[in-house]
């Protein structure tokens, strides 16, 4: 007995343990303010459908009501906790519930499906180049400190990340697409030319990144200043850790110095942000795939608002919810495992 | 390898890269589909959007629907008549208790199935399961095939609108819906209630029905290339008139926005957008050319009239007055937003049509004088103050709140213009953008002071359209009061009136000359109780570009501009005649001559020929496919930049070492 009480209690004292439950009660409590929050907004998606159905065929307001509580299976008249054990009920089984008003019937979690690999796919490319980009310009720009590198791209940096992401993307459309016609403008909408036959192709390939190229221009530069600043400061304050001042003693080559010395310990605080980043990567850049019209969960996200289709909102927040508390633990995980300090400081084994 | 050796070579590969990347630029395949047509619509994709085109969310591209699934006959608002299209002609029974339709023989849908009675029949019966208007307002109350190219509606209510709702309807396949409309039909016959949950269960299944085909008898056919930016469209070669003039449409999706690039990058030869009046500039310095046609529809000012003094005609006077509603139309529109002559709750092209000249010359054009209102408040009761405020006579100030919906540029331009104006007269208004999901509801449950919402109808011509709008639509129902406007009433220019009576008189049977005198009475009615103001007509702001892609654009005063942009769209019936329109010499596939311009083969009915297009502004040939020169140089001047700078930083090192 004493046997299992000791083993329960390690369990319980398991860092690694503790986070888990930590990460699944944020996903409750996200989940559920998230369903709530939802049904705090003006107007539902029967409202939302009976407005469409009476502007686009001149229906009255009743008949217009009968075939929306015809068509919808679901009832927003039940009360609300119902609505919400429902809910839960149903997730509990790996059900989203089906669309109720972007496209009724159609499973929520196919429609997300349908998106979220053109999600990931643009936007974890931009975020990883913008993250080394990042990381190894503020590096040079730390060590050339001073320089006309470090104070053009430093200038630079803080520019572009003052600037907001839709703002670069309609200059880019501007400029580049209208202006100056360097890029043309069907490669700033959608995600592939629709007459490009989708498959392994080369062509559909070289279609589909021609067609990442302004959202990936748009999402690195509004990014990439935040990590090259950020690396620029935390390599600066390494330069001067005495250990980097025992190596140069030492006569280690300045390559093994930067990377293994310098490099390594500044970068450990960017790690989180990272993660963080790459979680949201899931709910993508509501801003960026409307204004280049790209496939993605973050133009879902922005129609389901629109029509009030709660499902699919509900769908897309917990993907997203899940998505930065795992890229949280992950980070923590992984910090903990860098640098063990972090385990023993959080009560730990 | 040395380091320095090692980063010019990469950067150098890079570039190489990149260089590869940028060539070809243009969409090869795209570029070879000629004679080409671009025009724009928001759509959904798939799931989102579906080929079940009765439903919400389908993918009709709207005003480009029936280039698609084609209807019995096309409507000309210029001269008020019918063109036979699918059917060859439609004739009303001598007791008016059928209206007989005769279609057209030899035509094909899409998989090639002969096109007959059978389709046109399933069309109206899909639509009695979703109770559609023809069905919900009563007009019909059965559909019989009486022969292979014959189809009878049984009249239940005559009206002129029955045309509009049978012989514009777009017909849908029955090898597509026959379930439906089969399951429908027996329903009907079985006279099973639509509060049945048997009937019910079939328009639940039918909503969420989708087709995997996409197939009519148009000029258009569905090819499966689409995207969220785009979708092409291919001509149908076996079309029975086989006007259309392009092989290719292609749809350009999204709102303004995002279209309003491709149209100043001339990639859009026409959009029915609402463009905001700085970005209609921009496209006239482009020398693209504006096309203003009627909407038949606008902005109007309503009032909640439960609460004093907004129910008081004298106030709604005086407000009507108060404002300049040029000012309020050219600031939110420009030349598009065109104030109204005469203030008959119809447009003024209709009133023309509809309204005697002694009933027009008896209209209030109600022309701004804030004189005037001053006079009115005053008669009600209320002062002006010395803070320049109208107050009440407990002296508090006169002050409303404005509603309008959010994301409609040019409504909110004319709140926000509104509000200033008024605020100047002395009447303190509180704009309130409200999204356009929500807006309407507010109204209807009556949580608005001051509204604005459309009045009349761009979808149908009929004055019937345009009154109910104001009286019943946004008037009392199940949702809430809505403007509170009592409809029985009494009236200087009419004595007591019941407006809902009038108002069904003035669409009951198919004589027009009997609807008049009631369609006059509600005109007066609605000029002097002004149940709502009408800001402006909208007219459209539509980008039309010559030269580049498509040409032959008739001028501003051909009678095919009368055509309400959104019902019975000019260009798409351009498009589906033949008339007009027709590709530049550079939009032709290599080795054809683009077709003559000389006789356009237009719609008889319709207009007298028109003269053939003149270009109001010249407008720049497209570019010819070929190396883009500044793209290349840009390209080479990078290489450089990234060359020299890997040297330097390469030396750079060496030295540090």
């Amino acid at each position: 007995m004493s046997d299992t009480r000791a083993f329960l209690y390690k369990v319980y004292k398991n860092w690694f343990f503790r986070r888990s439950v930590r990460t699944l009660a944020i996903i409750y409590v996200a989940i559920t303010l998230t369903f709530f929050i939802i049904r705090l907004m003006p107007g539902n998606p029967i409202e939302v459908f009976i407005a469409n159905m009476m502007a686009a065929t001149g229906m009255s307001y009743e008949d217009a009501k009968q075939l929306a509580l015809a068509m919808f299976s679901i009832n927003l008249d039940e009360p609300l906790w119902k609505q919400y054990l429902d809910y839960l009920y149903n997730l509990v089984q790996g059900n989203f519930g089906r669309s109720i008003a972007i496209s009724p019937g159609t499973p929520v979690m196919q429609i997300i499906m349908e998106f979220l690999p053109w999600t990931l796919f643009s936007v974890s490319i931009s975020l990883l180049v913008s993250f080394v980009l990042g990381v190894v310009f503020g590096i040079i720009a730390a060590y050339r400190r001073g320089g006309w590198f470090d104070r053009i791209m430093s200038a630079f940096a803080a520019t572009v990340s003052a600037i907001p992401n839709y703002l670069i993307g309609i200059l880019i459309i501007v400029f580049l697409g209208v202006q100056w016609k360097l890029w043309p403008i069907e490669y700033m909408r959608g995600a592939y030319s629709a007459s490009v036959k989708p498959g392994f192709t080369l062509e559909f390939i070289t279609d589909v990144f021609k067609h990442l190229l302004a959202p990936f221009i748009t999402y690195v530069f509004s990014t990439f200043g935040g990590w090259m600043l950020s690396m620029k400061a935390n390599t600066i304050s390494t330069l001067g850790e005495d250990y980097v001042t025992v190596a140069k003693a030492k006569g280690l080559p300045e390559s093994r110095i930067t990377i293994y010395y310098v490099g390594k310990n500044a970068i450990l605080p960017l790690f989180t942000s990272l993660a963080i980043s790459l979680g949201f990567i899931f709910g993508g850049s509501v801003l960026i795939e409307s204004i280049f019209v790209y496939r993605g969960v973050g133009s879902l996200l922005w129609a389901s608002i629109t029509s009030r289709d709660y499902t699919v909102m509900q769908g897309v927040f917990l993907i997203i919810t899940i998505s930065v508390v795992l890229a949280n633990l992950f980070a923590d995980m992984l910090y903990g495992l860098i640098d063990p300090r972090v385990k023993t400081l959080g009560g730990g084994e | 390898m040395p380091d320095k050796s090692r980063v010019v070579l990469s950067l150098l590969l890079a570039a190489l890269v990149a260089m590869s990347f940028t060539a070809p630029l243009a969409n090869t395949q795209a570029a070879e589909r000629k004679p080409l047509f671009v025009g724009a619509w928001p759509y959904q994709l798939p799931p989102r959007g579906h080929f079940n085109t009765f439903v919400t969310g389908a993918l009709t591209w709207y005003i480009y629907h029936i280039m698609i699934q084609e209807p019995m006959a096309l409507y000309f608002w210029a001269n008020n008549s019918y063109y036979p299209w699918l059917a060859t002609k439609w004739e009303l029974t001598p007791d008016q208790q059928y209206f007989i339709v005769h279609l057209r023989k030899g035509v094909k849908w899409h998989n090639g199935d002969d096109f007959t009675a059978k389709d046109v029949a399933c069309t109206f019966w899909a639509l009695y399961l979703l109770n559609g208007p023809v069905w919900s307002m009563g007009f019909i109350d059965n559909v019989e095939i009486v022969d292979q190219y014959t189809v009878k509606f049984h009249i239940k209510h005559a009206s002129p609108i029955l045309y509009r709702y049978i012989l514009r309807e777009p017909i849908r396949p029955y090898s597509t819906y026959h379930k439906y409309c089969d399951l429908a039909k027996q329903l009907h016959d079985k006279g099973v209630p639509r509060t049945a949950d048997e009937f019910k269960k079939a328009v639940a299944e039918f909503r969420n029905f989708r087709p995997k085909e996409y197939i009519g008898t148009g000029v258009l056919m569905w090819t499966g290339e689409i995207t969220e930016a785009e979708v092409w469209l291919k001509k149908n070669p076996n079309h029975w008139k086989n006007a259309l003039k392009f092989n290719w449409v292609k749809l350009i999706n999204g709102e303004t926005p995002q279209v309003t690039p491709h149209v100043l990058a001339k990639e859009v030869d026409y959009a029915t957008h609402g463009f905001p009046p700085a970005t209609e500039k921009q496209f006239i310095a482009e020398g693209i050319r504006i096309i203003r046609a009627p909407i038949y529809s606008g902005p109007c000012l309503y009032f909640n009239e439960k609460i004093w003094p907004l129910n008081d005609v004298r106030f709604r006077q005086a407000i009507a007055y108060a404002i300049n509603r040029t000012e309020n139309g050219y600031v939110s529109l420009l030349q598009s937003g065109k104030p109204l002559k005469y203030m008959s709750g119809m447009p003024d092209e209709l009133a023309e049509i509809w309204l005697t000249k002694e009933t027009l010359s008896k209209l209030n054009p109600y022309k701004y004088n804030p004189q005037k209102a001053a006079q009115l408040l005053e008669e009600i009761g209320l002062k002006k103050g010395s803070d320049g405020y109208w107050h009440y006579k407990n002296g508090s100030i006169v002050q409303f709140e404005l509603s309008f919906p959010a994301e409609y540029a040019d409504w909110s331009a004319a709140g926000e213009n509104l509000a200033e104006q008024l605020n100047k007269f002395g009447i303190k208004i509180i704009p309130r953008a409200i999204t356009f999901t929500q807006h309407p509801h507010e109204v209807w449950k009556g949580n608005f002071q001051l509204a604005i919402r459309h009045w009349g109808s761009g979808s149908n011509p009929h004055p019937y359209f345009h009154y109910r709008a104001v009286f019943i639509y946004w008037n009392k129902g199940s949702e809430g009061p809505g403007i509170a406007f009592p409809l029985v009433q009494e009236t200087k220019c009419c004595g007591k009136v019941n407006i809902t009576d009038l108002l069904l008189k003035s669409a009951e049977g198919f004589d027009e000359e009997k609807q008049k005198p009631y369609v006059n009475k509600l005109a007066l009615i609605y000029n002097e109780l002004l149940p709502g103001i009408q800001l402006w007509h909208r007219y459209g702001n539509n980008p039309a570009l010559d030269g580049v892609r498509v040409t032959g654009w008739p001028p501003d005063s051909d009678p095919i501009y009368k055509n309400s942009i959104y019902g019975d769209n000019f260009v798409v019936y351009m498009l589906m005649t033949g008339y007009a329109l027709r590709p530049t010499p550079q939009n032709m596939p290599a080795g054809q001559q683009p077709s003559q311009p000389s006789q356009p083969s237009k719609p008889s009915q319709p207009s007298t020929p028109s003269q053939p297009s003149k270009p109001t502004t010249p407008s720049k040939p497209s570019q010819p496919a070929g190396p883009n020169y500044a793209l290349w140089g840009t390209v080479a001047v990078i290489i450089i930049i990234i060359i020299a700078a890997a040297w330097y930083l390469a030396k750079r090192g060496k030295k540090s070492e």
